[in-house]
């Protein structure tokens, strides 16, 4: 028997394995097909705090081992969140991580509080990394303003703070540093990377929003080093997203520095590959010898000399 | 019904028309849930080559000799990767399936003339509905009932060697319309022109291409009919967590962005903005 419970800061979750936000919809979606009760948390679909239409179709395009995608964060806003998604969300058995998106630091702040008055989460993330809204929310290129909105939505809300990163940038330990700066519980690595398809017959470009988020297998490697480069820090704990698809993918996120993973785009193709993997974790972290999965985190070593 | 994710088994794979194939499955847990108009994801058994699953209608739920539910028929046309490899797919093979998805045709308890308008590869989806129409199958779990006295099927396709399944139609029970771009089956032009022609029916449901779609939609409301569309755009998942499928549909206060997948594929014409 193998204790695969983790924390991060004050976030304790009885598995890593989360459903990434934007890829499990409103966990609704996937009732009677997820047993939503092995799942280490969900997180569901980015909310703002008005209601947005998205960006115009196509929104999504298949690309070697990966997709592009620029849903252009479609929601019907804050409040329909609470009144209608919540009270489903939180009868489910698995710890819910509501995530939110605004459209500058107060609006964050508000959003933050919001949540914080509703009754059962277990954390919130901050999506500081959309890269496809216009005029967008990628506040996470900008250390100031990320430990800005860190530090208020913290001071805000009593739950766990997690500020979703993007990859999008120089260097993102120096943004990893300045959201531990604001007291963030965990730091997610990362959305998705800044891409384009091109349809070169038409002359013109495929998604309808001209650009859109690289994920899937394709990014794992760069989710990967990016998840080593802040875990190295020590600063602040980790929560490893990007093309993780296989019980494989999520023990070297694991041993690279990760607390917890989160699984996106594999829901997409392959909907029950959540709650096989955590199955598959117990053999994984037995083949390792340890009985606490936590006691491979960061344990992967290199070799001097 | 939930959708249930299953490793099907090929079973056959024939070829019924031009680059149009008739795959069979075996699949008891999902075929056992599906009903007419409502579609299944299907993945190639591949690490990461397609990604993506792809969306097929029922074509047909499969039988045992003692009338048990084992599997689905799925009739495709070669387009790209995911359908060159079912193409090449043997009794034998395995791919992954998710589904039932998608809200199906609308149930109708009685009718008196239907009519069924296919353009394309738009046929696949009538023919299940036509079985439940005239009552010779029952899907869901729910028994055979006669609810409709007539189903035309008015199929229009390029050429007659893209035709496939007619013979399956009139098995059915069904009297088939055909239509050809270049008049090498049926009636030459296209499958709207008939369908203007001959004004057939109490109520239109139309799949094919979207300008066609648009077409039927625009002559239904025009004669006051009521019609339905089964709509295919591109999808990510067929679960409705992506939302990638949107398409615009009415509300009170003007349009919404609604997911094909989970809202769909059959939407009211009325109800269309194309």
């Amino acid at each position: 028997m193998v204790d695969l419970s983790v924390s991060l800061g004050r976030l304790r979750l009885p598995n890593p394995i989360l459903v990434a936000s934007g890829t499990f919809g409103y966990a609704r979606e996937m009732a009677g097909l997820v047993d939503f009760a092995r799942l280490g948390g969900i997180i569901p679909k980015t909310v703002t705090q008005k209601p947005r239409i998205g960006n115009p179709p196509p929104r999504t395009h298949e690309t070697a081992a990966g997709m592009l995608n620029a849903i252009g964060l479609d929601n019907d806003g804050l409040e329909h969140f609470c009144t209608h998604h919540l009270p489903y969300l939180r009868t489910l058995p698995a710890p819910i991580i509501a995530n939110i998106a605004g459209s500058d630091a107060d609006e964050f702040v508000a959003m933050a509080a919001r949540v914080g008055r509703e009754s059962g989460l277990a954390a919130v993330e901050l999506n500081l990394s959309c890269p496809n809204v216009a005029h967008g929310t990628d506040y996470a290129t900008d250390p100031a303003v990320t430990t800005r909105i860190v530090r208020g939505c913290r001071d805000a809300c009593p739950y766990p703070i997690i500020a979703k990163l993007t990859p999008n940038v120089t260097d993102i330990r120096v943004i990893a540093r300045a959201a531990a700066d604001g007291g963030a519980d965990a730091v997610s690595c990362v959305n998705t990377f800044v891409g384009m398809a091109i349809d070169w017959k038409r002359r013109k470009p495929i998604l309808g929003n001209i650009t859109g988020g690289l994920s899937g297998p394709a990014i794992k490697p760069l989710a990967l080093r990016a998840v080593w480069q802040v875990a190295g820090l020590g600063a602040v704990p980790v929560v490893g997203v990007g093309g993780i698809a296989t019980v494989d993918d999520v023990m070297e996120f694991i041993v690279a520095g990760a607390t917890a993973v989160q699984l996106g785009t594999v829901n997409f193709y392959d909907p029950t590959a959540a709650t096989r993997i955590v199955g598959e974790l117990e053999s994984a972290a037995g083949h390792l010898g340890v009985s606490r999965i936590a006691d491979v985190i960061g344990s992967a070593r290199v070799q001097p000399g | 019904m939930t959708a249930v994710q299953e490793s099907a088994r090929v079973l056959a794979n024939d070829r019924l028309g031009r680059d149009t194939y008739r795959i069979r499955l075996e699949c008891p847990e999902l075929a056992s849930r599906i009903r007419p108009g409502q579609f299944v994801m299907v993945r190639a058994d591949r690490p990461n080559d397609p990604l993506l699953g792809r969306p097929f209608a029922l074509y047909d739920t499969v039988l045992d000799g003692q009338g048990a539910v084992v599997g689905i028929d799925i009739v495709y046309l070669v387009v790209g990767k995911t359908t060159g490899l079912l193409a090449q797919s043997a009794a034998g093979d395995r791919i992954g399936l998710w589904g039932p998805l998608g809200n199906g045709f609308r149930p109708i308890e009685s009718a008196g003339h239907i009519a069924l308008i296919a353009g394309g590869i738009g046929q696949t989806p009538f023919l299940a509905y036509a079985r439940e129409l005239l009552g010779t199958r029952g899907f869901a779990g729910s028994d055979p009932k006669k609810r409709a006295e007539r189903v035309t099927v008015y199929y229009g396709v390029r050429s007659a060697e893209y035709a496939a399944g007619v013979s399956d139609f009139e098995a059915a029970g069904c009297t088939v319309r055909l239509t050809s771009n270049d008049g090498t089956i049926g009636v030459k032009g296209f499958v709207t022109d008939l369908v203007a022609s001959e004004l057939p029916a109490d109520r239109w449901i139309a799949c094919g291409p979207e300008p066609m779609l648009h077409a039927v939609s625009d002559l239904a409301n025009r004669l006051g009919i009521p019609c339905d569309v089964s709509l295919e755009t591109p999808m990510a998942c067929g679960l409705g967590i992506c939302f990638s499928c949107v398409t615009k549909i009415r509300t009170p206060d003007g349009w919404d962005y609604k997911r094909v997948c989970v809202d769909g594929p059959v939407f009211d014409a009325c109800n269309v903005v194309w």
